[in-house]
């Protein structure tokens, strides 16, 4: 009777700490999340403008961490969506990894970077939403080297409510719809940046002449 | 004197009974206007696409009842796109950043020989705006439930109101001009009550709302 007893105890000790675990694990706030998801072509007319896109190894395998809880990894979405809407924008255009793989007829050179990622959670900001803000810097320069213009371009996604699977599975929807900001950003306003539109106003004009 | 105190108690009973379960029954309030009593009619190639308005900062128009929604107007033969096959499609001009909030940017918008072509390639004649919520109110009692090694059981008493406030707007992408719009208002208490079992008397409030809101949206057009 007493031998049943002793061989009975381990095992329920290790179902009960299997159990604490189990529950441990599920009120976890932890989350890491690699977004795979691919992205729509976007729907617009380039410019026949010859341009080099810059994706250094720091923006194409970028991964944030806002919080000390929280992991994203963006870098190949990231990368996926720029490309999309950048063939939105121009007609000519070559995607490289360094300054040196820059062909002779480009005549701009944007190197897209992530300045900071923040995301705000049901108990942070008391709404019934999760909220993720990436701040993207691209940074304009002509073939020459001389640099046009560093655009701050802050993009913003949430979820439609907290009742998604996961903390993982909320931050994901609403990374997505950040990216997905990213590409009707980059669309709507790249041309109306006052350092662009001269620059590109001034080439038509050279064009005219020549 | 029992007997009559009994029947006092049955009355007493039955009247809350009836109270209680006619609080289970949704409210809905549907205003509707439309420029013209014509049926808006829809040809057996074209379709109409459904999308939710997600740029207000305090609420998004939930995908389960652009779902329900679309569902219901399937149930009466017109032909539903997608909502996020017609966004990728348009990509990126029905984000929320850019999506047109009336009709002078819509007219902008297709002007873009690549957008118009694009509207035309997936045959969308009509676009449906659906945008609104379904918000808790009014909370109030408790119920607490325990459980021990004679049993458990669940005691008390909890309420809520829940309304739902949809509204629905139709816009012609070929005439570029509104067709017609709608708003939804549904409204009930839904209960749960303690009494060793949890008995849940839940409102269909938003299910309510969606069926208004297929029936009524149908009812505005005639297929070809």
């Amino acid at each position: 009777m007493n031998n049943r007893q002793i061989t009975a105890n381990p095992l329920a000790q290790y179902w009960v700490t299997l159990m604490l675990l189990l529950a441990i694990s599920g009120c976890s706030s932890s989350a890491s999340v690699k977004i795979n998801t691919t992205f729509p072509q976007v729907l617009a007319e380039p410019k026949p403008i010859n341009v080099a896109i810059l994706f250094n190894d720091s923006f194409s395998a970028y991964q944030a961490r806002p919080t000390k809880n929280t992991h994203l990894d963006i870098g190949t979405a990231q990368v996926q969506l720029f490309k999309n809407a950048f063939k939105g924008l121009f007609s000519e255009i070559e995607f490289v990894a360094t300054a040196d793989s820059i062909g002779e007829q480009t005549s701009l050179v944007i190197t897209p970077s992530v300045r900071e990622v923040q995301i705000s959670t049901p108990s942070d900001n008391y709404l019934n939403i999760f909220e993720v803000w990436i701040k993207y810097n691209l940074e304009i320069k002509t073939a020459d080297g001389e640099t046009l213009t560093n655009w701050f371009m802050p993009v913003y996604g949430k979820t439609p409510d907290s009742f998604m699977a996961s903390k993982s599975a909320a931050i994901e929807h609403a990374t997505i719809t950040a990216i997905r900001d990213a590409g009707a950003k980059l669309i709507l306003d790249f041309y109306r940046i006052p350092a662009v539109y001269d620059w590109v106003s001034k080439q038509r004009l050279k064009e005219d002449l020549g | 004197m029992m007997v009559e105190l009994s029947h006092n108690s049955i009355l007493a009973l039955v009247l809350v009974a009836l109270s209680v379960l006619s609080g289970c029954a949704a409210t809905t309030t549907i205003d509707k206007y439309r420029p013209s009593t014509e049926l808006i009619a829809l040809n057996s190639n074209e379709k109409i696409a459904l999308l939710g308005r997600r740029d207000a900062g305090h609420h998004e128009t939930d995908r389960e009842f652009i779902n329900c929604v679309a569902s219901k107007i399937k149930a009466a033969n017109i032909e539903v796109l997608d909502e996020q096959t017609f966004i990728n499609a348009i990509y990126p001009w029905f984000e929320p950043r850019t999506a047109p909030r009336g009709l002078p940017r819509l007219k902008r918008l297709l002007q873009q020989p690549l957008v118009k072509a694009e509207i035309n390639q997936q045959a969308v004649r009509y676009l449906v705006w659906l945008d609104g919520s379904t918000e808790t109110q009014d909370q109030s009692g408790s119920i607490s439930c325990a459980i021990g090694p004679g049993g458990g059981g669940c005691l008390g008493f909890a309420q809520w109101n829940k309304l739902s406030v949809y509204e629905g707007i139709v816009w012609d992408l070929h005439l570029l001009e509104e067709k017609g719009r709608l708003r939804i208002d549904s409204e009930g208490t839904s209960y749960l009550i303690g009494a060793v079992a949890p008995i849940p008397l839940l409102t269909p409030v938003k299910s309510d709302a969606c069926n208004s809101m297929g029936t009524q949206l149908t009812s505005f057009f005639s297929t070809q």
